[in-house]
This record gives structure tokens, C-alpha cells and sequence, in this order.
């Protein structure tokens, strides 16, 4: 018993991990894709403004996100997704989108990747 | 958990600020607690209304990051409370303030969308009030946008004028539609003979139904003892009895269940 016991531990932990990586995957490819549709941002150190008249220019699917980012202040796409009942991996690929338009910025503590549009002084 | 209701419209004179000031008036009676903002940087009034300059700081300090929102507020219950608590956060009228506001550029602007949107937290949980209503200046500007972004319910103020219905549709397809916000029209200074039968009244609500594709919330006649009145005082808090306030508190009820 103990040794299945052992193993289901093991094999989750193994799951979570392939989860992990292909998450990861998952929003490199992202960013390749959308460096491919609209090239590398001209200086990626001076990050666009997401202020209102941006939010009005943005697709729909993408202003769901970053209003929803807007109001939380902080988030993951766990977080994001809650909000607006869409798929997490949806939401995960509408924000690294985001930050690569330079509208987001994006944090890894631990696991878990944070957005957000700017960080108070 | 209360509402954060904007008051906006596409042209000015309206009445948006009429209309905002006395339906806050209308909230406390009803024993409800109300804050209700000056948003609009480029022409403010309620300072003028309320006749207060005991604010300690201005909404645009709370905007420009200087200050908490507690230290704008103006306790107002002792004027004008009836049964809820009234407060008001007041614009700067000063000319160089004006100037100041209309010159900030789109990262101020981004920064001052996440100040609002942080009312809700602050005013509505923290605070208890039940109801934030923000005046905000017309058209597409940033300051109003912004506070469409950050309210639950728009009231959009419009009146018959061929221009301000074209320009309100507009706004329709190309604002409150892109937030997805919960709108509704309040068609304000109608000549009293278009109301004044239940047939015509409905023939109206229906018509303007299908022009604006939003809910007509409310037809608020234009009365001359309003005009008169000219914002020296809150009417319906002083004029209970009058139609102006009968009606405000029909629309007063219909937000509640909006």
C-alpha cells in the first residue's frame, strides 16, 4: 500500500511539472508568434501607456483581459480567468500577448507568473 | 456591496450635474450613504453647489497620487443629510488647476484609471458607502472615460437635440458597448406636452428605445421651477412634494433594480 502510495505522489508530482513545462511551452511560443505578426518592439525598455484611449483601440479579446487586469492590479491568468469565465490557458496567452505589446509587465515568483500594468512607487 | 453609478453624456449642458447632485439628494433621503465626486477637472461645480471649501484636498490630489481618498471627502450630512450620509469630493475650480489637469499625459491618465478603480475597494467595502456617483465632463475625454471604465452603471444623459441624439448613439456603439457596461438613458428636458399622456409617454419610451438601442430609464420633463431654481440650492431635497423629485425618486428605484 505504501508503495502505491509512494508512487501516486510521485507520478503527480511528475504531472505537475509537465504541466509546468508545457505552460511555459506554451507562452514562449506565444511570444515567438506574436514577434513573427508584428516584429520586435523598437525598445522594449520604454513600456506603452495602457490608458483608456489604448483600451478603446485594443480588440475585443484583449481589452476583456487588460480592463480585468486594470481592475485586479496584480494577477495570474488563474486569477484573470476567474473574472471573466474564460479558460485559463486562454487568458495566459491573451497577457503575455499584452506584455509583449509592452502594455504589461510580468513577474515569475515561484511557479506562478504575476501580471501587472505598473507597479506604485 | 454598493454601486459606482457615472453620470455622462456626449454634449454639455445636459444636465448632467442637476441631474447627478439631486440624484445623490435622493439616495440619502432615502437612507442610503452617498459620495458623490466632481470629475469633471475642466469645468468643476460641485464646489459651487455645495458651497464648501472645508476639503482638506482636492480629487485631483487623490488623482495625482498625493494623497487617500478620506482626505478629499467633505462631510456634507449636516447641510443636506436627511436619513443617510452625504459626502462630496470636490474639483479643483482654480484656473491653474484646470490647466494643470488638462495637460497630463497618457501615463498620468493610466495611473489615475487605477486610483478610480480603486474607489470601489475603498469607498464601496472599506467606507460602506452604498452609492458613488460620479459627475464627469462630456464627450470623449479622459477623465470621463476613465470614469465609465471604472463605474458599474453609466447613465447617459441626453436630451431631443438631433446632435447630442447622433452623438449619444455613437458613444453607444463606440464606448459603453466596447466596456461592456450596464447603460442606461435618461432623456432629460423633455417638453412636458410629449409626456403628457400615458399613450404618448409610451409611444416616446418606445421610439427612443429603438433609436438609442439602451433602456430609457427615465424622461425627465423640463420645468421651469428647476431652471429657476438655478442650482442655489438642491431642489429635491427642499421641493419634496414637487414632480422633478417624484420623478427622481421613480428613477432613484429603477437604478436599484437596474
Amino acid at each position: 500500500m505504501a508503495v502505491y502510495k509512494k508512487l501516486e505522489v510521485k507520478s503527480t508530482q511528475l504531472l505537475e511539472k509537465i504541466k509546468d513545462s508545457l505552460e511555459r511551452l506554451n507562452e514562449k511560443i506565444d511570444v515567438m508568434i506574436e514577434i513573427q505578426k508584428h516584429g520586435q518592439r523598437a525598445n522594449p525598455e520604454i513600456p506603452d501607456a495602457l490608458d483608456v484611449m489604448t483600451l478603446l483601440s485594443l480588440p475585443d479579446h484583449l481589452r476583456k483581459t487588460a480592463v480585468t487586469l486594470c481592475k485586479l492590479g496584480e494577477a495570474t491568468a488563474d486569477n484573470v480567468a476567474e473574472q471573466t469565465k474564460r479558460a485559463r490557458a486562454v487568458e495566459s496567452g491573451y497577457l503575455n500577448q499584452l506584455v509583449i505589446m509592452g502594455y504589461l509587465k510580468k513577474e515569475r515568483r515561484g511557479r506562478k507568473a504575476y501580471f501587472y500594468v505598473e507597479k506604485e512607487a | 456591496m454598493g454601486k459606482i453609478i457615472a453620470l455622462h453624456s456626449y454634449k454639455g449642458g445636459t444636465g448632467k450635474t442637476l441631474l447627478s447632485v439631486n440624484l445623490a439628494a435622493t439616495y440619502v433621503k432615502k437612507g442610503k450613504n452617498v459620495c458623490l465626486l466632481d470629475l469633471d477637472f475642466r469645468a468643476p461645480s460641485l464646489h459651487a453647489v455645495f458651497k464648501t471649501n472645508n476639503s482638506e484636498r482636492w480629487l485631483n490630489d487623490y488623482l495625482n497620487g498625493v494623497c487617500e481618498i478620506d482626505k478629499v471627502l467633505v462631510d456634507v450630512t449636516q447641510e443636506h443629510g436627511r436619513s443617510g450620509k452625504f459626502f462630496v469630493g470636490l474639483a479643483n475650480p482654480a484656473t491653474e488647476a484646470i490647466r494643470e489637469m488638462s495637460a497630463k499625459d497618457r501615463k498620468w491618465e493610466m495611473r489615475a484609471l487605477g486610483r478610480l478603480l480603486s474607489l470601489k475597494t475603498s469607498l464601496l467595502n472599506d467606507m460602506h458607502h452604498d452609492y458613488v456617483i460620479l459627475d464627469t465632463s462630456p464627450g470623449l475625454q479622459y477623465s470621463s472615460i476613465n470614469a465609465i471604465v471604472s463605474a458599474d452603471v453609466v447613465l447617459v444623459v441626453t436630451s431631443l437635440d438631433a446632435s447630442d441624439i447622433k452623438g449619444t448613439q455613437r458613444m453607444t456603439r463606440e464606448l459603453y458597448d466596447l466596456f461592456d457596461k450596464k447603460t442606461g438613458i435618461l432623456m432629460n428636458k423633455v417638453l412636458p406636452e410629449i409626456l403628457s399622456s400615458k399613450k404618448e409617454k409610451q409611444k416616446f419610451y418606445k421610439h427612443f428605445n429603438s433609436v438609442h438601442k439602451l433602456p430609457i430609464l427615465e424622461a425627465i420633463p423640463c420645468f421651469c421651477d428647476v431652471l429657476r431654481a438655478g442650482g442655489t440650492y438642491i431642489f429635491s431635497e427642499e421641493k419634496t412634494e414637487h414632480p422633478f423629485t417624484k420623478t427622481l425618486d421613480k428613477l432613484a428605484t429603477k437604478i436599484e433594480e437596474f
